[in-house]
């Protein structure tokens, strides 16, 4: 087994579920929605995402990279006189270098987001739940999941439904 | 709707008296600059202070008038630092008087006979002439005090009356308004900045120097915003989500400041041509090379560095150094465009730091008068309640 | 920002109108947006505006076939006009794409609500059009197949490197990241509206394929997190990078030293051209799309307003250009600046030119009138003919300059062949059924952005406002 779902009606039920669930003490769970809810992740895992330092490091390689590329092929390897200016062109190798900055901080960004997510995957167990094709247009859910120590499957049902879930379901894994 | 009037704190008066200081400090320092080295260097430092002073009023009075069309937090906090920064620009025209009396200093295409012995300024003759000079001055000034006086006086009916019907008349002003100030201000900084070298010419110039007004507008913006953020009423009303939209807006035009500054020069740099190329040989020899470095890490790299943090942008305090500092930069970057013209290698006297605190001093008591004898906030605007709980974004 | 969904206190009409029609909730949305590609029966004007699109792609590649196996000598362009329609169409192309890049980005960090429900097909415009746009240079080579050998440094057998100081290399590294970026960002914005279509999808064939293009998708707190966050990374990177794109392109004339192409305006006016140009055409696409396929309530007259009032202030920035090239050059004093503005607006090509004239600095004077702005069938036609107005800006600036050189005895005429004709109208037929394919199998609306649009979508806040 997987965890406990509980289904909500509203945006509301899930941020006020989220937030009991950690007074009661619940640590290991993971609340779905179809719309980004900015303040669950600060409910349920307090951490921000790391991906930012990610992406600039990537547009930095981006911009070493096209100055590199561009110093080397014009000014070591093939040096060539054109109308008389320096074979190190600085203000028209910017341009290259800008692009390239750009496009390795995008894909960073999004290869990096997708990686962070753990995305692709194929199976994932809160798809068992037959209702949670429903967290993509208007339900929401929160799974409290058997790894977290306080779960006990009784008790853990019962405390979900305490919070005004419209039905609890066990989770196969 | 709210009751409170928003009268402005003490800090206000003591803005005003930095402005009266600044008026006394600068004066002083501009006797010991003129003994020094004479009127030659006088108008040309005069230049660079008025041009910039009367920038940041100009640039304010597009942003007020881009408020009025587009609405938002950002502008109704904003509305009356715009407003007092646009009602300097009567006395910014008064003060024009030293530009005309320094005309055969600053202006070679005026002297006699300059006409005869250079054949491009023959050519500018029917655009470059006293007498139309003077006519294009005196349009362009009537045209800005015009809008920005009917603005300021619906502003205050609006706060007095409340009649809904003055937001839209003040968007429409705005609109023809706009289209009035980019075609004056192309024209002006035609006339008086680039005219300083009859030969040098770029389609660039106007916006070049509209993005300028623009940062510096929002720069003493953000500062103002920032001192009176510390007291009563306006630390009820400011939040860092205000900073943090108006620091988006500071970043954004250092941006377009940036890419058309270097747009310009890469597109001179590349084509190589005579009649060009002179305009940027002058600034990277006798010793402007390193006023263009500066101008490089301390006008661009190091605020934009600094300003692409979301803590940096929020940061009340932080947002107010870097706003200040651009400021003072901005008075670099008018230096870089004309001292070149002058003076062939570098040579940075009292007088150039002086005025601009002179007038800086003008500029700055007005600019508090303004705003001790208004509400800190437009009253009766349709956004203002939004404003006040501008926190969920 | 103004960020509110009511309008805030005007009196006129469009401004007030919500983002968002009253009345909906998210299942309501996502059944609006999600029927549309799941319908089992395609709709009949569907098929016949495909196979019109179809046949005109299908023209396409007859005219590239042609060109292949011939040569680029059917084309029109020859001395002293060296360089025309191909040129022309991968500028006018490149720019309608931008308005997709900037609702999507620009629009996004100033936090403008009314850019959630036309975004997404705003952002496959941009697509689109940029593939249309590579075709041009891409068979102006004349053999396409060796284009990588001319225009990516890699060490190839020649031992030869690309001249980066030519701005044609830099458009190369410009429109490659942009098209790449702009797949990357429109692809990342789909995939939570992908997980939707999975879970509603009956068919199997659809559940699967959607189910791949939803990678696993399942809206946990952590992945929205970082989803967001990725989100703003990518328009924050898109906005300078649409900037720096239709700049590149204006280098391609401006770093040149040609009257009438070197001149140092040309970056931000290319820019604003672009933006203008862009919301030109997502406007032709919405106005009759939000009729077709009932989406008024999404696609409201706030954004057709909105929109309507965007193409005006660039418009007005395109009209500035205009007069900053006339009047600095006459002031330049230069001769040859002097010839080519006094040629453009005398010579055989003035008919262009007045009528850019007409209709760039002219025509839009009209959208200043709230009414205009609400007049669908007017602007619908507006529209249209801002797309021939940019057209002709780029084919004035082209070959006015190219056909009377410094030396008059270079001096000619430039005749497009039927060739460049059939490629240009083909082009469009590649841009409308890529259009077509997409509306009928991808969500045309962010389902989940407007979804945020809903007040039921907000969480009370516990400390008051203020923080």
């Amino acid at each position: 087994m997987y965890g406990v779902m509980a289904e909500f009606d509203s945006v509301q039920a899930l941020v006020d579920a989220s937030k009991q669930a950690v007074t009661a003490g619940y640590t290991v769970m993971e609340a779905y929605s179809p719309i980004p809810i900015e303040e669950l992740n600060d409910i349920i895992h307090k951490k921000r995402t790391t991906l930012s330092r990610f992406v600039l490091m990537g547009g930095l390689s981006g911009m070493a990279a096209g100055f590199t590329l561009q110093y080397w092929a014009s000014v070591i390897e093939y040096p060539m006189n054109i109308g008389g200016r320096p074979y190190a062109t600085w203000p028209a190798f910017v341009i290259p270098s800008y692009e390239l900055t750009i496009l390795f901080s995008a894909l960073t960004a999004a290869i990096g987001m997708f990686a962070l997510n753990g995305l692709p995957q194929p199976y994932h167990p809160v798809f068992n739940v037959e209702r949670f094709s429903m967290a993509s247009s208007d339900k929401f859910f929160l799974v409290i999941e058997t790894t977290d120590p306080r779960f006990d499957h009784g008790a853990t049902t019962r405390f979900l439904s305490d919070q005004g879930a419209k039905g609890v379901y066990d989770v196969a894994a | 709707m709210t009751t409170d009037t928003y009268h402005s704190p003490e800090s206000v008066s003591g803005l005003q008296k930095l402005g009266i200081a600044a008026v006394v400090v600068g004066l002083v320092l501009t006797g010991v600059g003129y003994s020094m080295t004479g009127l030659d260097r006088f108008y040309q430092a005069y230049l660079v202070a008025w041009t910039f002073w009367l920038g940041v009023a100009l640039g304010s009075m597009a942003l007020l008038m881009v408020q009025h069309l587009s609405g938002g937090a950002w502008g109704v906090v904003l509305r009356r630092p715009l407003e007092a920064a646009a009602s300097t620009l009567p006395v910014m025209a008064v003060l024009f008087i030293p530009i005309y009396l320094g005309m055969h200093d600053l202006y070679h295409w005026s002297h006699e006979g300059a006409a005869e012995a250079d054949a491009i300024i023959a050519a500018k003759a029917p655009y470059l002439n006293t007498p139309f000079f003077l006519g294009r001055t005196v349009f362009y000034f009537a045209a800005w005090i015009l809008i920005s006086q009917t603005l300021l006086k619906w502003s205050k009916q609006q706060d007095e009356t409340g009649d809904p019907g003055l937001a839209d008349k003040m968007a429409y002003l705005s609109g023809g308004g706009l289209v009035v100030y980019t075609l004056t201000v192309t024209f002006a900084v035609t006339d008086w900045l680039m005219s300083v070298n009859p030969h040098w010419f770029s389609t660039m110039w106007g916006p070049l120097f509209m993005a300028g007004q623009g940062l510096a507008a929002f720069a003493l913006g953000i500062s103002v915003l920032v001192m009176l953020s510390k007291t009563a009423p306006m630390s009820h009303v400011l939040t860092s989500h205000h900073f943090h939209d108006l620091g988006k807006f500071l970043f954004a035009f250092l941006m377009l400041w940036t890419y058309l500054m270097f747009s310009q020069y890469l597109i001179v740099y590349s084509a190589n041509l005579q009649e060009e190329a002179p305009h940027y040989i002058d600034r990277n020899n006798g010793g402007y090379e390193y006023v263009t470095y500066a101008l490089m890490a301390l006008h661009f790299a190091v605020p934009y560095a600094l300003l692409l943090s979301r803590d940096v942008k929020r940061g009340i305090g932080s947002l107010r150094v870097i706003a200040v500092w651009l400021l003072v930069m901005r008075v670099v970057d008018y230096y870089w465009q004309v001292a070149p013209e002058f003076h062939k290698t570098l040579s940075a006297s009292v007088i150039d730091v002086a005025l601009p605190i002179a007038l800086g001093g003008v500029f700055l008591t007005l600019y508090a008068m303004r705003l001790k004898s208004h509400p800190l906030l437009p009253l009766n605007d349709a956004g203002l309640e939004k404003a006040l709980t501008h926190h969920v974004h | 920002m103004a960020n509110n969904v009511h309008g805030h206190g005007s009196s006129s009409a469009s401004l007030n109108a919500p983002v968002l029609a009253p009345g909906h909730d998210f299942e309501t949305i996502t059944e609006a947006v999600a029927q549309i590609p799941l319908a089992k029966r395609t709709p009949i004007g569907w098929v016949l505006g495909f196979m019109g699109a179809f046949g005109l792609f299908m023209m396409l590649q007859a005219a590239l076939g042609k060109l292949v196996m011939t040569g680029v000598g059917i084309w029109g362009n020859n001395v002293p006009v060296g360089w025309a329609f191909d040129i022309i169409n991968f500028v006018w192309w490149i720019g309608i794409g931008h308005a997709g890049t900037l609702i999507s980005a620009i629009l996004l960090l100033f936090k403008q609500q009314w850019r959630m429900s036309i975004s997404r097909f705003a952002e496959a415009m941009t697509i689109f059009a940029v593939a249309c746009a590579a075709i041009f240079p891409l068979f102006h080579t004349g053999r396409p197949w060796l284009a990588a050998y001319w225009l990516f440094p890699y060490p190839n057998t020649m031992g030869l490197w690309p001249q980066f100081r030519s701005p044609l290399i830099w458009d190369v590294f410009a429109v490659t990241t942009y098209a790449t970026v702009s797949i990357v960002f429109w692809y990342v914005g789909m995939v939570p509206d992908m997980a939707t279509m999975r879970d509603r999808a009956v068919s199997m064939t659809k559940k699967r394929v959607y189910g791949v293009l939803s990678l696993g998708w399942r809206g946990s707190a952590r992945h929205w997190h970082r989803y967001e966050v990725a989100s703003l990374i990518l328009a924050g990177l898109s906005t300078p990078l649409v900037l720096s794109v239709h700049t590149v392109v204006s280098f391609d004339f401006a770093v040149s030293v040609l009257p009438g192409w070197h001149a140092t305006i040309f970056p931000p006016y290319f820019v604003a051209g672009a933006i203008y140009a862009g919301f030109a055409m997502v406007l032709t696409l919405a106005i009759p799309l939000r009729v077709a396929y009932k989406l008024e309530d999404f696609i409201t007259m706030r954004h057709i307003d909105n929109m309507a009032k965007v193409m005006l202030a660039t418009g007005m920035m395109v009209a500035y250009g205009y007069a900053m090239e006339a009047f600095y050059g006459w002031y330049s004093s230069n001769p040859y600046e002097q010839f080519m503005i006094w040629n453009r607006m005398t010579g055989p090509y003035a008919w262009s030119y007045w009528m850019l004239i007409a209709i760039n600095a002219g025509m839009i004077q009209f959208l200043w009138f709230q009414k205009v702005r609400a007049n669908l069938k007017l602007l619908f036609v507006m529209s249209l003919f801002v797309s021939v107005g940019m057209w002709l800006e780029r084919f004035v600036i082209l070959v006015t300059t190219l056909h009377r050189d410094f030396v008059p005895g270079s001096w000619g005429m430039y005749y497009p062949t039927q060739w460049d004709f059939m490629t240009f109208v083909g082009t469009i037929g590649l841009f409308l059924t890529l259009f077509f394919l997409f509306m009928r199998f991808v969500p045309m609306i962010s389902m989940f952005e407007v979804r945020t649009l809903l007040p039921q979508a907000k969480v009370k806040s516990e400390h008051g406002h203020g923080n």
